[in-house]
């Protein structure tokens, strides 16, 4: 319960603001009505939690359901963890402060490779014994989710089970399993995750056993009877109807995303060969504009935030966005709101929609190229020529902004020198655009190169990642070349992290225990540059005789078992494999909501655009 | 444009909110509420609202103060209502009074505080460390900023400093120091002056004043000699 002496605790720490638990629409109950007591962790600072929808999403929705609560765990910071080991308090919640041990079921949210150390540590303070197989009746039930559990391997002996796929589509049925569980005295735990393994979508890792043969998998092989072989992911298929919370958390201290999110749609039908969201996400599902308006003007009601952002993967490609916009302006015009588009297309129509949102034309707009050539861009299926570019940064500078920003990947599949002297010619064009009258008006260009990290299920998952020598002496080309622009910046992507992260995306179970080991060896938060320490994950990865370096460099054939074959987003294989070829032969892609189905192989999508029927076409 | 001003206090957990996040509290607070706050002019137009004094993270407060401009005229009351139904745990509006609008807000004339230190265990009489420190013609501190480290005199924020009537088995320490722009002393800096080895202090700010007359006056118009008899 809230005491003096976890008060006292926040005097001591910097930012203690973040721990307090009683923002505005922050829940609290009574914890004697409450059946089932569960705890949403999120592996990260509070900062960069609280901007995540999808915790705001099941938060709001788990406490709805009477006899339900659901709590709110980050990962403290170094001078919290600091006190709480010292002093030897569990991990609490925010709102109840209740260990996390105490719970009935804790829930993590996997965002990315390099929280996973993070994942453990949290348990550990929590008092949590961190293996699955060491955790006995009275211990919570520990459940994974999130676009990171499509390949949760390395992952695999930490969780009881995972979800995969549309959480809120889920949740309450995992739920009611669990009830009935602890109705009927709360005994084998190995009863319960029989019982879960039946509800579509849900992975129970024990019961799965990879197997290798001279070091390579070559298979999972099912130990228990009645599990299903492929584990197919659940999608909210109305999502017109699905619940949205309009209750948003306020938070009291700024937060990475300070501001509501209104989600357009989910998914993403672009098609870009690198994306994994793109693919886990489909179809693309729409709310409505008349769903928007109702739910943008309750959220404002409940929240008071200035500011809604209009999110989604690739928001100007909401079907209806221009009316939106037009709907949202006359809604709010008074209210002093501000409307953020984030996620642009480099095009002209994007940034036209994005300039009828904002009152004020200035700062700065962000366009992700991804690839500095045309024929790599045709390779990664980015769909943006030059012509589009330049116009995009052309009228952007001449609406009045003074920044433009400018994403980049280095090493994708067939990128070779030139691809490289593409981004900086592309750069240069930029930085030469001149005003009308022919004066140079002063802008800035930011340009980031991240590390391209093949990723499961996309169709690069067959394709090796830059060695790290490789991705240095890249962006050495690229930072060398870069400098020489008047008014240029470049940033770049830690090469080490952007390795661990190769590492780990496409892991298999035998990294388990090198993340126990880095864990224990004080790895964590490695997604902060102040607290990753390579030279720790190097010896690590030395002592447990395991090569990080396989990982990076994994190329099976199409016909190899791949450690993450059991679990399915519903796009087959045979399409990833055709969209590999076409990629490797610099060949695009249509999009299917504009040029009808390309046979992703997807069950039950109806594309909107025309009404075009998804069919299978092999 | 009408002006009010608002009392309100902070207590709690909340103490460990920033001034800033504080100001967004109320922001937000005040758009739940759906008040028609007035808004400044210019290029980014922002919500017209005056905090006196900012208050430290870590304070509690009883008697805050703020200077609100609407378009619209509200009943004291209805303000007050308002905002309290929008309020996260531990903040409170107590009082509204709707004042002139030429009037300056209080921000630009306060320039002293009381702040108020309950001690555990009851650390006994230690008003000779107190007269010390009130003898004393000159006190240096050392300070960190952004630019590092200085040094500077806070003899002249001290203004008083008194051992309060207090609840068995704790102590209550008076401070009334200056606060404001031309500069002040903070209360743990008394703190670490005094021998109270072992002993907790919570401190809270009790009452805000401004000079009138040779003597200081809250915005209500309680003397700060008053207070330190309470």
């Amino acid at each position: 319960m809230r005491n003096d002496y976890l008060s006292d605790l926040l005097a001591r720490v910097r930012k203690p603001g973040r721990y307090l638990g009683t923002e505005v629409n922050s829940v609290h109950k009574s914890l004697e009505d409450i059946k089932v007591h569960l705890a949403f962790a999120f592996p990260d600072l509070y900062e960069v939690g609280m901007s995540h929808l999808g915790l705001k999403i099941l938060y709001a929705l788990a406490n709805r359901l009477p006899g339900v609560y659901a709590e709110r765990f980050f990962t403290p910071a170094a001078d919290m963890e600091e006190i709480l080991r010292e002093e030897n308090i569990l991990l609490f919640s925010l709102e109840s402060r209740t260990p996390m041990k105490n719970f009935d079921m804790v829930g993590f949210t996997i965002q990315y490779e390099l929280s996973f150390s993070t994942v453990l540590n949290m348990l550990d303070l929590g008092g949590i014994p961190l293996l699955s197989e060491d955790r006995n009746g009275s211990d919570p039930l520990i459940m994974g989710g999130g676009p990171g559990v499509f390949n949760p391997e390395p992952l695999a002996p930490f969780f009881d089970f995972f979800v995969i796929g549309d959480g809120e589509e889920i949740l309450e049925a995992i739920i009611r399993v669990y009830e009935q569980w602890k109705e009927d005295g709360r005994e084998e735990r190995r009863t319960f995750l029989k019982e879960i393994s039946r509800l579509p979508g849900i992975y129970v890792p024990s019961f799965y056993e990879p197997e290798y043969s001279k070091g390579k998998f070559t298979g999972m092989k099912l130990l228990e009877k009645g599990i299903p072989e492929v584990i197919e992911k659940r999608t909210v298929y109305d999502l017109e109807n699905s619940f949205y919370p309009d209750c948003f958390l306020v938070p009291f201290v700024e937060v990475v995303h300070d501001r509501a999110a209104l989600e357009l749609f989910r998914g993403c039908s672009k098609g870009c060969r690198f994306c994994q969201a793109g693919i886990l996400y489909r179809p693309v599902r729409e709310r409505s504009v008349g769903r928007l308006k109702e739910l943008a003007k309750s959220i404002m009601a409940r929240t008071g935030f200035e500011e809604i952002s209009l999110s989604s993967l690739s928001s100007s490609d909401y079907s209806q966005i221009e009316n939106l916009i037009d709907e949202l302006k006359n809604e709010f015009d008074k209210k002093d709101v501000t409307f953020s588009l984030p996620s642009l297309r480099a095009d002209a129509f994007a940034l036209k929609q994005a300039d009828k949102l904002q009152r004020k034309k200035s700062g700065g707009v962000t366009f992700a190229p991804e690839a500095g050539s045309e024929r790599l861009r045709n390779v990664i299926n980015k769909k943006v020529t030059e012509e589009d570019i330049l116009e995009a940064a052309n009228q952007a500078l001449h609406s009045g902004r003074n920044h433009i920003k400018l994403y980049f990947m280095i090493g994708l599949p067939t990128e070779t020198e030139d691809d490289l002297w593409a981004i900086v010619d592309l750069v240069k064009k930029i930085s030469t655009i001149r005003q009308p009258g022919g004066r140079r008006k002063p802008f800035r260009i930011t340009v980031s190169a991240s590390t391209f990290v093949p990723k499961p299920h996309t169709p690069f998952q067959w394709e090796p990642q830059l060695s790290m020598p490789e991705i240095r002496s890249h962006q050495d080309l690229l930072r060398k070349h870069l400098r020489k622009l008047r008014g240029v910046e470049f940033s770049w992507h830690d090469p080490e992290m952007s390795y661990m992260e190769g590492v780990f995306s496409r892991g298999d179970r035998r990294l388990a225990s090198v993340l126990k080991r880095a864990f224990l060896e004080g790895s964590r938060l490695d997604a902060w540059n102040d607290s990753f320490n390579f030279p720790l994950w190097e010896k690590v990865f030395q002592d447990e005789g395991v090569d990080p370096t396989y990982y990076t460099r994994y190329n099976p054939g199409p016909e190899d078992p791949l450690p993450w074959d059991h679990i399915s987003t519903g796009v087959s294989k045979e399409f990833l494999i055709s969209e590999w070829r076409k990629a490797l032969k610099a060949e695009v892609t249509e999009d299917c909501r504009e040029k009808g189905c390309v046979g992703c192989g997807l069950a039950d999508c109806s594309i909107q655009a025309g009404e075009v029927k998804c069919t299978t076409t092999f | 444009m009408y002006h009010y001003l608002l009392s309100f206090s902070k207590e709690g957990d909340i103490k460990f909110i920033s001034h800033l996040d504080l100001m967004r509290t109320f922001i937000r607070a005040l758009r739940r509420a759906e008040m028609p706050v007035a808004y400044s002019q210019g290029f980014s137009p922002q919500p017209r609202l005056t905090f006196a004094a900012p208050l430290a993270v870590g304070l509690e407060a009883r008697n805050e103060y703020l200077d609100l401009y609407m378009t619209e005229a509200w009943q004291n009351e209805r303000i007050l209502q308002a905002l309290n139904g929008q309020f996260p745990l531990g903040l409170k509006v107590k009082a509204v009074h709707e004042v002139e609008l030429e009037k300056s807000p209080l921000s630009s004339l306060i320039n002293a505080a009381l702040y108020i230190a309950i001690l555990t265990p009851d650390p006994g009489d230690f008003s000779e460390a107190l007269q010390n420190i009130l003898r004393a013609e000159i006190i240096m501190k050392v300070r960190w900023d952004k630019k590092g480290e200085k040094t500077l005199d806070i003899r002249p924020f001290i203004y008083h400093l008194k051992i309060g009537d207090s609840e068995e088995g704790t102590g209550k320490l008076l401070m009334l120091l200056a606060t404001g722009n031309k500069g002040g002393a903070r209360p743990e800096e008394i703190l670490e002056l005094l021998p109270l080895p072992g002993i907790k202090a919570r401190v809270y700010r009790e009452a805000l004043f401004f000079p009138d007359k040779g003597r200081l006056l809250t915005p209500e118009g309680i003397s700060s000699e008053e207070y330190m008899e309470r």
